[in-house]
């Protein structure tokens, strides 16, 4: 069916409208939201017309279906930490109003800056999963991204626009280099990256202190113990104040960089011959390898990208924020990118959200822990009681089930006197 | 040279080694109860952080390690609970149950923390650890050499020596042992029989819960007085690649957990001797490199359980 021209231009005029309104928002210009709702109904308008009258109410009821799960999980999951909230005596009404002004209004600049890394590694996760395969450590290919960053940083003299790109590349080759280890096990001896790549994370993570140590961290001659030098300035990557001037002063364009990574992603699992065969691989195995798909190289090749991804994570950390290796090696981007991805259902673009689910509630359990005394890990149990409930899809069949024996009972009751 | 040898492997160098592998030995067993009933089972890094933080809460509230041990065994059997519900009943991914159950043990134990000691990091020490009922067995105790290391230990060690050579009898002479390893190779074949898969799987699941439970209890409260966050540090994970490396086997795995045990100890000794002039990281490194080379070398050797990991329901036949 082709489109006719009113509803090409709809959506022509609704990406136009939509893609700065949504550069407006992460960078906390809260007005840009009517420009992002409004290209929505743009959109809506669109599919409306190119659907017509039955289709498109079957599209929304499909749509409203679909949100159902996703909607109710996350509720549900809150309402089980406001018990636990109540039941070891903290105010849940007051919590979470902190949780949710601090996360979207307040601190909504810090909900943007957690996102930015997680939906590198998040990303990263979901790759691996396309193919099968879990990568549990991206926490250490993080790191590696930011040694890598931060060593060049302190080092490479040159023009921005070559520095940066030349350290992002770098880092992804030090990820895809440290995946690799995993990647060859995993073919030539079958041993299972679950294992390898927790490992390889912890080994990473131990050995970290040295390298910190080793570019200005230590203590016997520094006065910040625990941190590498400052990275050139030259290198960090442009802040959102340079054309926005009301942005956050921290708020950098990495935010950007991991947008167009997810639309990248999806490019190549959805659009190329390797994403196909890594689809394929990670569906069927067998059935990849009797279509002449080498398994084995598809393997390596996505744990290599996939290695990739959650070390440009680090890069990105390290030129936007943190301009230089902490030695807090405790950040959890490896485990939190696994529920974003698992959330995510391994869908690179549904990924943006999930972080920024995540980004939300991290900033905001920050700021609720400062305001009302309410310990942030509360954020933690509510987060994992989120993907328990949104990942057991059996939970709402088995209700289902119950709410329709339960019906069935009341309507046959007497008349049959069968039990259910 | 041989000077330094001789300081480096003492009898005590063998005792430590006994006593570090006590935490990888349990998870291990837990890894091979779960895997051979066919439950891949990541979660146990996360047990086992629930089990310590549980066995440092008990032995604080009552005053008595014992009650500490029971506690943390009990928490480790709460908590493999919800992965049994989520691996078995509600038929999620293994992997997938227990990457979200390592997340959850995260942010439990962090909330206790504070809701039960007020702060964060570190809980206060309890008086009595489990290090005060150290029992020399009389004789045994005397042989040289592998006696003190063996026979001279603190409880839950030797509950991690029995705990494996029980298993591999049950595995060998019980019916239950026969129908967690059909549950393992060919759950229709053990359903057929009429015997509930689910059930086994829920049985094999809460005694690892209990293994690791007392591995978390030997972190707080045997080895420390006191829990740490995050003070598991991926034994949970060595543990499962100890089960590997020892074949899914109760002795082949303690066995591999000896070694993890020695690598630890050797660690330990060589760093507090100093003779070699290295920083300490490099040494720290020395568990996780060599969890790799052993999943990497002895993957080959010996053959997974058949159905392991594999999501089990009658309509299904098994797959």
């Amino acid at each position: 069916m082709k489109l006719s021209p009113a509803p090409r231009i709809l959506v022509i005029a609704a990406i136009a409208l939509g893609a700065p309104a949504a550069l407006l928002c992460l960078a906390s210009y809260f007005w840009g939201l009517w420009f992002l709702l409004l290209s929505l109904v743009l959109i809506v308008i669109e599919r409306r017309l190119s659907l017509g009258a039955q289709a498109f109410t079957a599209a929304v009821r499909r749509a409203l279906a679909r949100a159902a799960i996703p909607v109710g999980g996350i509720a549900s999951a809150l309402l089980f930490g406001a018990l636990i909230m109540a039941l070891t005596g903290y105010d849940p009404i007051v919590s979470y109003k902190a949780l949710f002004y601090g996360g979207l209004v307040r601190n909504w600049n810090v909900s943007v800056l957690n996102a930015t890394p997680l939906i590198f590694t998040g990303l990263a996760v979901a790759f691996a999963f396309q193919g099968g395969l879990f990568n549990i450590g991206a926490e250490g290919q993080y790191y590696i991204g930011v040694m890598a960053a931060t060593w060049l940083g302190l080092r490479l003299d040159l023009p921005p626009l070559v520095a940066i790109p030349v350290i992002y590349a770098a880092g992804a080759a030090m990820g895809a280099a440290l995946n690799g280890i995993p990647a060859l096990l995993k073919v030539r001896t079958g041993a299972h990256e679950v294992i390898t790549t927790m490992m390889c994370a912890y080994a990473v993570r131990t050995l970290a202190p040295m390298f910190i140590r080793a570019n200005g961290g230590d203590p016997a001659v520094t006065t910040h113990p625990g941190a590498t030098d400052q990275v050139s300035q030259q290198v960090w990557l442009p802040l959102f104040k340079d054309f926005l001037p009301a942005a956050n002063y921290r708020l950098h364009i990495g935010i950007i960089i991991a947008i167009a990574c997810a639309f990248l992603v999806r490019f190549i699992l959805m659009k190329t011959s390797l994403g196909y065969k890594i689809r394929a691989v990670g569906h069927n195995k067998v059935a990849a390898r009797t279509a002449g798909i080498s398994v084995g190289k598809i393997t390596v090749a996505s744990l290599l990208i996939s290695g990739m991804l959650a070390a440009l994570s680090g890069v990105t950390q390290d030129l936007g924020l943190d301009h230089r290796m902490f030695q807090d090696l405790n950040a959890g981007y490896g485990w939190n990118g696994i529920s974003i991805a698992l959330l995510a259902r391994n869908n690179p673009l549904l990924i943006i959200f999930t972080a920024l689910l995540w980004g939300v509630l991290d900033a905001g359990g920050q700021f609720m822990a400062r305001t009302a005394q309410t310990p942030n890990a509360i954020i933690e149990i509510v987060k994992g009681t989120v993907l328990f409930l949104l990942l057991a899809e059996v939970i709402y069949e088995k209700i289902g089930g119950w709410l329709g024996r339960l019906l069935l009972r009341r309507f046959t009751r007497g008349r049959t006197g069968a039990d259910a | 040279m041989s000077r330094l040898l001789a300081d480096l492997f003492t009898p005590q160098l063998l005792g430590a080694t006994v006593r570090l592998a006590a935490p990888v030995s349990l998870g291990a067993l837990a890894s091979v109860v779960c895997e051979r009933s066919g439950v891949t089972n990541i979660a146990m890094e996360g047990v086992m952080l629930v089990g310590a933080f549980c066995a440092a809460w008990a032995a604080w509230l009552t005053g008595s390690p014992w009650l500490g041990l029971l506690g943390g065994a009990a928490g480790g059997v709460l908590f493999s609970l919800l992965f049994a519900w989520a691996a078995v009943s509600l038929h999620m991914n293994h992997v997938v149950a227990g990457a979200i159950m390592n997340i959850l043990s995260f942010g439990i134990t962090r909330y206790l923390m504070v809701v039960v000691y007020g702060h964060q990091g570190t809980s206060p020490s309890i008086a009595h650890s489990l290090q005060d009922y150290r029992l020399a067995i009389p004789f045994l105790s005397r042989v040289p050499f592998i006696g003190p290391a063996l026979f001279d230990q603190t409880p839950i060690v030797y509950l991690s020596l029995l705990a494996a050579v029980l298993w591999a009898w049950i595995y060998a002479r019980t019916r239950l042992g026969l129908s967690m390893i059909a549950s393992g190779e060919h759950p229709m074949a053990l359903e057929t029989l009429g015997r509930s898969v689910l059930r086994v799987r829920y049985t094999a699941i809460l005694l690892a819960g209990v293994l690791c439970g007392a591995a978390g209890a030997f972190l707080s409260i045997e080895n420390a007085d006191s829990f740490t966050e995050g003070m598991t540090g991926g034994r949970g994970f060595i543990a499962l690649a100890a089960n590997i490396a020892g074949g899914w086997r109760p002795v082949g795995a303690l066995l591999a957990s000896l070694f993890f045990g020695f690598v630890d100890a050797f660690q330990l000794r060589a760093q507090s001797l100093g003779i070699i002039r290295l920083p300490s990281e490099v040494f720290l490194v020395f568990p996780y490199v060599a969890t790799i080379l052993a999943v990497a070398g002895f993957v080959r050797k010996s053959r997974p359980p058949a159905a392991v990991g594999k999501d089990f329901t009658v309509e299904g036949n098994g797959e």
